[in-house]
């Protein structure tokens, strides 16, 4: 962008700017379109979610305003700003006021650092990853001041429960995310998309494997292993369905929203499916390559850059769209199963979560990066490094070493997953029993 | 760009000052807590004008993503959040803040005069990244990075047990509210509330009214 705008300014108007011009200039572009590209993003999200809904529950959903419905989530909004703003009269007001703002405004933030296409990032921090989710956390402050500002006690409980729940599955999705700053070397969500082309294999571990934009993490056990672990850890941080306790709408009303209306309601719905969004971008990122595919690399081998002063300055664009179309692809399909798993699972209780959470998932994310470190050390280190576990010479090794790694880290994570498995079924059985030889199960029922 | 980075500077050490004098004299503790919130965030600002950005990512996310938010969870459970009886400033406050004046100033003016103060000098190279801190910790550090690495995980490892120990002798989960009248209903063979409930003859006249709520569900 600063390219882009140094051209037009200096170049083609010839103004002869002095360079931090260019800069607030071009950052200021940048910030301008992530955040108009937010809410357009809500606004698909929200239709796309009750169209989706509405089929699986064999409705039609919202068809009525615009094409197909298509301005349904317009009529929506102009619905949220004309509707009266209600503060409770015992709420604590200025609190009650920050809430909204405090909750949604660092969900904006996490935008910055997110790669939508090859060289398209609006900053590209060396500490991306951890950015996003230092920064995904500071939301849960605001959730909190609006259930305890709304003194109402649903409001207090729903707070309570998103806190308890967001609080415990941060644990596993950071966990589960470590294996990929292993891989790429690098916390930069850039490098984390750029380690991952090839095919099937990853041009990091083996070299020599042709370049389609498909050496994805997830074709490694430890990356379906924590794919899987995130997914699940996100969909708790998203407060999605099988772990929207904190807004049960069934016992307690709306959780933390419940005294919000108008637009300072329309926030929390707003933050939330902005966070839902970005939760999806970021699995596609450092699971599904991000903006990876075939042909990205071919586009950007051929477009301009300073390496390659003869490309063509359409190739520029072209990489950017189909960069950016192959992201928003992988994003939507994985908003897709979010509103699939809403449409087909009923709501955990509150000790299943927590005990899911701390029982299952934690200790398998803590083999997972066990995994990972034995990946590392057999796909990457020699003898040269000191820790050479195995070592072959020249292309074929790579290969070779690339099969162990993978035989390896599978059986460890199978085995794994199997144990612990086992040992929660056990544990749940025991409970049960412990249910039933209390008197407190629910007795089965008697044939009349 | 000096002078931006003070006046930066300064308003953020006013923020952080001000702050932190909010989370003590603030009647409401939530409020307070909050306080404490804005006042991690100016340290985190602070970090970040020393070109420490790790630090000031891991600030956040710890001090505001966990232990804020741990104090405010716990703060909320408490029943007198907002007290005006109670009176800020307590008898001998006078005698406290001479002390810790003192232990202050103990530590931070022998501190003032030795350092070697770098005031803008050169730019330096970022040294507070990431990978500038994993060569520090696996090699110069490595042994109280391996002790902390232990501690925090057996922290870790010590929940996880505790959540996975036998659940015989606690509450096994939540009850419903049916479940809670059963519980107690066999817990005490309710002789004493029985006597007291006003209407005998009509128990006397129903010979099994303990399963009528389950008769009703089975005909449902």
């Amino acid at each position: 962008m600063y390219d882009v705008v140094d051209f037009l300014l200096n170049t083609q108007l010839g103004l002869n700017s002095p360079d931090w011009v260019v800069m607030l200039i071009s950052h200021l572009v940048v910030v301008g379109m992530l955040f108009a590209v937010a809410p357009l993003q809500v606004l698909f999200l929200t239709y796309y979610e009750r169209r989706a809904i509405a089929r699986m529950q064999d409705r039609v959903g919202p068809n009525r305003v615009g094409y197909e419905g298509l301005l349904q989530p317009v009529a929506d909004g102009v619905k949220m700003f004309t509707k009266e703003d209600i503060v409770p009269d015992s709420a604590d007001k200025i609190v009650h006021l920050l809430a909204p703002i405090v909750a949604a405004a660092p969900v904006l933030y996490m935008f910055a650092v997110l790669p939508w296409g090859p060289n398209m990032i609006a900053v590209d921090l060396p500490t991306g990853l951890l950015f996003f989710f230092a920064i995904s956390s500071i939301s849960t402050v605001g959730l909190l001041m609006a259930g305890w500002a709304s003194n109402n006690k649903f409001a207090l409980l729903g707070a309570m429960r998103a806190v308890a729940q967001v609080v415990s599955y941060e644990i596993p999705a950071l966990l589960s995310l470590l294996f990929a700053v292993m891989f790429a070397g690098s916390m930069s969500l850039m490098a984390i998309v750029e380690a991952q082309g090839g095919l099937f294999i990853s041009t990091t571990d083996v070299p020599s494997v042709p370049d389609l934009g498909l050496g994805w993490f997830v074709f490694t056990p430890v990356g379906f292993l924590a794919f899987v672990c995130f997914f699940i850890a996100a969909l708790a941080e998203g407060e999605r369905t099988p772990f929207d306790i904190p807004e049960a709408d069934s016992e307690i009303v709306a959780g933390y929203m419940t005294e919000y209306s108008g637009m300072k309601f329309a926030m929390f719905y707003l933050a939330q499916y902005i966070l839902n969004f970005l939760l999806c971008a970021i699995t596609a990122t450092i699971f599904f390559g991000g903006w990876q595919g075939p042909g990205v690399a071919w586009l950007v081998s051929q477009s301009l850059s300073a390496d390659n002063p003869a490309g063509n300055p359409v190739y520029n664009v072209l990489a950017g769209m189909l960069g950016t179309f192959y992201l928003l692809a992988k994003t939507y399909m994985f908003f897709f199963v979010m509103v699939a798993l809403r449409g087909a699972f009923p709501r955990l209780r509150i000790d299943q979560l927590m005990n899911f959470g701390w029982k299952f998932l934690i200790p398998l994310t803590m083999i997972n990066i066990l995994s990972a470190a034995l990946w590392i050390a057999i796909t990457r280190w020699g003898t040269a490094q000191g820790f050479g576990i195995i070592e072959f010479a020249g292309e074929p090794g790579n290969l070779v070493r690339w099969v162990i790694a993978f035989a390896v880290t599978l059986v460890i994570n199978v085995a794994a997953y199997w144990f612990l498995a086992r040992l929660n079924v056990q544990d749940h059985a025991a409970r049960q029993a412990a249910l039933t030889a209390g008197g407190l199960a629910v007795s089965p029922p008697r044939s009349a | 760009m000096d002078l931006v980075v003070q006046i930066m500077f300064g308003v953020t050490g006013l923020l952080i000052l001000g702050a932190a004098f909010m989370v003590v004299s603030v009647r409401n503790i939530i409020h307070a807590a909050l306080w404490l919130i804005t006042c991690f965030f100016g340290i985190a600002m602070l970090y970040l004008l020393l070109q420490a950005e790790f630090l000031a990512i891991v600030q956040i996310l710890l001090y505001i993503g966990a232990v804020a938010v741990l104090v405010l969870f716990a703060v909320m459970l408490t029943r007198q959040i907002d007290d005006p009886d109670e009176p800020v400033l307590f008898q001998r406050w006078r005698s406290t803040l001479l002390i810790t004046a003192i232990l202050f100033a103990a530590v931070l003016v022998p501190t003032i005069y030795n350092h070697n103060w770098l005031i803008f000098a050169d730019p330096q190279p970022a040294f507070a990244g990431p990978r500038e801190l994993g060569f520090a910790f696996m090699n110069a550090y490595l042994l109280p990075f391996q002790i902390a690495a232990v501690l925090l995980l057996a922290a870790l490892v010590g929940a996880i047990i505790i959540a996975m120990e036998d659940q015989e002798q606690r509450r096994v989960r939540v009850l419903t509210l049916a479940e809670e009248v059963a519980l107690r209903g066999e817990r005490e063979p309710s002789p004493p509330t029985r006597p007291a409930n006003p209407q005998p003859a009509s128990s006397s006249s129903n010979p099994t009214p303990p399963p009528a709520p389950e008769q009703a569900g089975e005909g449902a």
